[in-house]
């Protein structure tokens, strides 16, 4: 018997008269996303199936399929005529031997014979009569057989709903550029702004020599993954060896963090407005470490001037965190010991409550501009 | 491209390569067949296996078993014999025994005795033998060390053990001395480690030396290749090479061994002072020296060594996970985190020129200076 996923959209339900837009992006990253397979994606009315797979590839497809942002629900289904006899051989398939269970109709062709409840009752009679160990529980039941009568005598038979990765479809909320490090947050912050619909492109700072390769290619890794939700990013790699260099040679130590993070911010900006993109997006939690503070924060924001910094983790725990990067499949990357920013340059009391006049005088011992124009040239595109 | 990091691999030696090539592209037949040509293979697989065995051992007490590397080599020796009572190891084994000795902990069906080394990477000879006692099953202790190229005079201390408890099976990674350090086997020791790709070989060779009547448990089951020892089809072309880069190798042995003990020399006493400091000791194996960068890091340097075509290799990394961090041998020296923390091991090969040498000076001073620069140190 013919199987296909069925894919419900999220919130696009909501929308109105731009639903097209929104409909459209979806459908764009569906295909995108199942595009190494050999299949196709049929819309339907509010919804889209993938049809046509060996069978032996189901379980990667629906891999796939739940890191599309935009989707409600997945399930498999038998596709059957929609006659009762067909139904039944259908829900056989779905039926466990024995326990509770319940059955849920829902027509989408009106003119269908029986309505949704009496498709019910006669379904669950034959499935009465045929598995003697079975008993209808409509409240709590171990499990369901849906039943989706659709248009041209087709029917889909279907058991339970596999949770989709929800949000909004990547493409419909405008561009974001991600400050990338090698630690836990930033990827869960993209996530995070993909999942409301964001295109993400990434910017990464090492500090090579001190950094080392293993540390690149774990950034690289943790864009790949991150990628997945997004379809597709970039990745730019920018070098602050001669920053960090400068200020060690220059400024307070304590400060140390303060400058380099008000000079990342600073190149990110100017990334920012060259790619297209129409915000920074970082993985700062308030109170995470001494340089997420808010003082820290008003810092390094008071060098943005054009775009709005986006922080999706700002009120959350670092567990709630873990959390989330354990559920994209980012966090056994992120915690690879590799130094991302070199320790050699951090000071042992970094400033935790900064004070912008202070910053200012140290900062004006450096030549800001001719150190930014220096890593500008320093930047890499790296394919994802 | 200055390569001085032949302590980790060398480069194959290429008239090894040609002369095995018939081995991989022609004579590509399984020498277990029962035809000629399988026939035939075993024969050149004896030829290798008594030219490699013969430049170490005599070939009437000791047998030569191919496995697939070095660390195959070790861990063998280790799970067949480490098996009852308690079994001792240095401070200073390559992880290929290090790291089987903590699996034995972990089984904890045999206790585990690590012997501490002297500031020059030696082992401490009196604390490994106190070490040993009657319920001693297997002692192991790595001839030359790879990080610092420090030598323990296995033949003496083998007998010692011997002497004290003459059950011990007494097994030495010899990963780093053979066909660099002129040596023969006494008959006190069991087992011993060699891998092809230090000294021209190719990845994927290595062998297991054992005393003849010593019984080896097979450590792969199968087909009963290597008398059972080892079962596998062979890698004909790998050990072909090999035998070939090893008589390279073995014919220019005392030759290479004092040229390369004037490089080691001459790079040592060009390095700044000011800056390095050496661990490897005079008395070392000259193949490898190994020194320290005070107050800057090894993995720094290395790579902007690598920017300026000097490729050596760190004992250290920049890792973010402190027991990763530092060599553990060099730390069992005695030396603190500081001094483990800018290790750079040099290590030449027979390839290896006197004008690589002077270069390296000249750029290791060179970068040493601009990173203390750089770094304000």
């Amino acid at each position: 018997m013919k199987q296909v996923l069925i894919i419900r959209y999220a919130e696009i339900w909501l929308k109105g008269k731009n639903r097209g837009f929104f409909e459209r992006a979806f459908e764009t990253n569906l295909t995108r996303a199942i595009k190494d397979f050999s299949c196709s994606l049929v819309k339907q009315s509010g919804r889209y199936l993938v049809c046509d797979f060996a069978e032996y590839e189901t379980e990667a497809i629906i891999d796939k399929l739940k890191k599309v942002f935009g989707a409600h629900t997945i399930s498999l289904a038998y596709e059957t005529d929609s006659d009762m006899d067909s139904i039944f051989e259908a829900a056989k398939l779905i039926c466990k031997n024995e326990g509770t269970f319940k059955v849920e109709s829902h027509r989408g062709d009106k003119k269908y014979p029986l309505t949704s409840v009496e498709i019910s009752k006669k379904l669950g009679g034959m499935i009465l009569s045929q598995f003697y160990a079975l008993k209808v529980d409509v409240h709590n039941p171990d499990f369901t057989v849906r039943v989706d009568i659709r248009e041209h005598g087709k029917a889909l038979v279907f058991g339970n709903y596999i949770e989709g990765a929800n949000g909004m479809p990547v493409g419909t909320a405008g561009k974001g550029l991600l400050l990338l490090s090698g630690g836990i947050d930033s990827p869960v912050a993209g996530y995070m702004m993909a999942k409301r619909g964001m295109k993400i492109d990434c910017l990464h700072f090492h500090s090579y020599p001190y950094t080392n390769m293993q540390a690149k290619e774990k950034v690289v890794d943790l864009a790949k993954i991150l990628s997945e939700y997004t379809c597709g990013t970039h990745l730019y790699t920018v070098s602050v060896t001669h920053i960090q260099e400068a200020i060690h040679e220059k400024c307070k130590p304590q400060l140390m963090i303060t400058l380099l993070r008000r000079f990342m911010y600073r190149i990110a900006e100017r990334h920012a407005l060259r790619m297209g993109a129409q915000c920074l997006i970082t993985g700062e939690s308030l109170g995470q470490v001494a340089s997420q503070t808010i003082e820290g924060m008003t810092s390094s924001n008071s060098v943005v001037e054009q775009l709005p910094v986006l922080r999706p983790l700002v009120g959350f725990d670092k567990n709630e965190i873990i959390d989330k990067s354990v559920k994209m499949g980012a966090y056994e990357t992120s915690i690879l010991p590799f130094e991302d920013c070199c320790t050699v340059f951090l000071p042992d009391f970094p400033a935790i409550r900064p004070k912008l006049d202070e910053i200012m005088r140290e900062e004006a011992k450096l030549d800001v501009e001719g150190l930014i124009t220096e890593a500008f040239a320093s930047i890499e595109k790296i394919k994802i | 491209m200055i390569y001085l990091d032949n302590a980790a691999t060398t480069k194959p030696s290429e008239t090894a390569f040609r002369k095995a090539e018939e081995f991989a592209l022609r004579q590509f037949y399984n020498p277990s067949a029962l035809y000629q040509a399988g026939h035939v293979l075993q024969s050149e697989l004896k030829k290798a296996r008594s030219a490699l065995l013969c430049k170490v051992a005599d070939e009437n007490s000791f047998e030569w078993v191919f496995t697939s590397c070095g660390t195959e080599a070790d861990n063998q020796a280790v799970f067949s014999f480490a098996k009852r009572g308690n079994a001792v190891t240095t401070a200073g084994e390559h992880s290929a025994i290090s790291a089987a000795f903590s699996e034995l902990k972990n089984r904890g069906t045999v206790e585990t005795r690590i012997a501490p080394l002297q500031k020059d990477g030696r082992v401490d000879v009196e604390k490994l033998l106190s070490l040993v006692d009657d319920k001693t099953s297997f002692v192991s202790v790595m001839h030359v060390n790879n990080e610092l190229g420090s030598i323990n005079d296995i033949n003496a201390i083998a007998k010692r053990v011997k002497a004290k408890n003459p059950r011990v099976i007494f097994h030495s990674d010899g990963v780093q001395a053979y066909g660099k350090l002129p040596f023969r086997l006494a008959k006190e020791i069991d087992l011993y480690s060699v891998s092809a790709h230090k000294i021209g070989g190719l990845k994927g060779v290595g062998g297991l030396i054992k005393r003849k009547s010593l019984v080896l448990p097979p450590y792969l089951i199968g087909g009963g290749q290597e008398s059972g020892r080892r079962s596998g089809t062979e890698n004909v072309f790998g050990i072909k090479q090999f035998e070939y880069s090893a008589e390279e190798k073995f014919e220019r042995i005392k030759e290479d061994y004092a040229r390369l003990k004037e490089y080691n020399s001459l790079l040592w006493s060009g390095l700044d002072k000011d800056i390095f400091v050496r661990l490897s000791t005079d008395d070392g194996l000259p193949y490898i020296l190994s020194v320290s960068a005070l107050g800057l890091r090894g993995e720094i340097l290395l790579h902007m060594l690598e920017d300026k075509g000097v490729i050596v290799g760190t004992g250290s990394a920049c890792s973010s996970n402190a027991k990763t961090r530092y060599s553990k041998v060099v730390l069992a020296c005695g030396y603190d985190e500081k001094t483990a923390d800018g290790v750079l091991r040099i290590s030449f090969s027979n390839a290896t020129t006197k004008e690589e040498v002077e270069d390296t000076i000249r750029i290791m001073n060179e970068t040493a200076n601009e990173l203390k620069r750089r770094m304000h140190s």
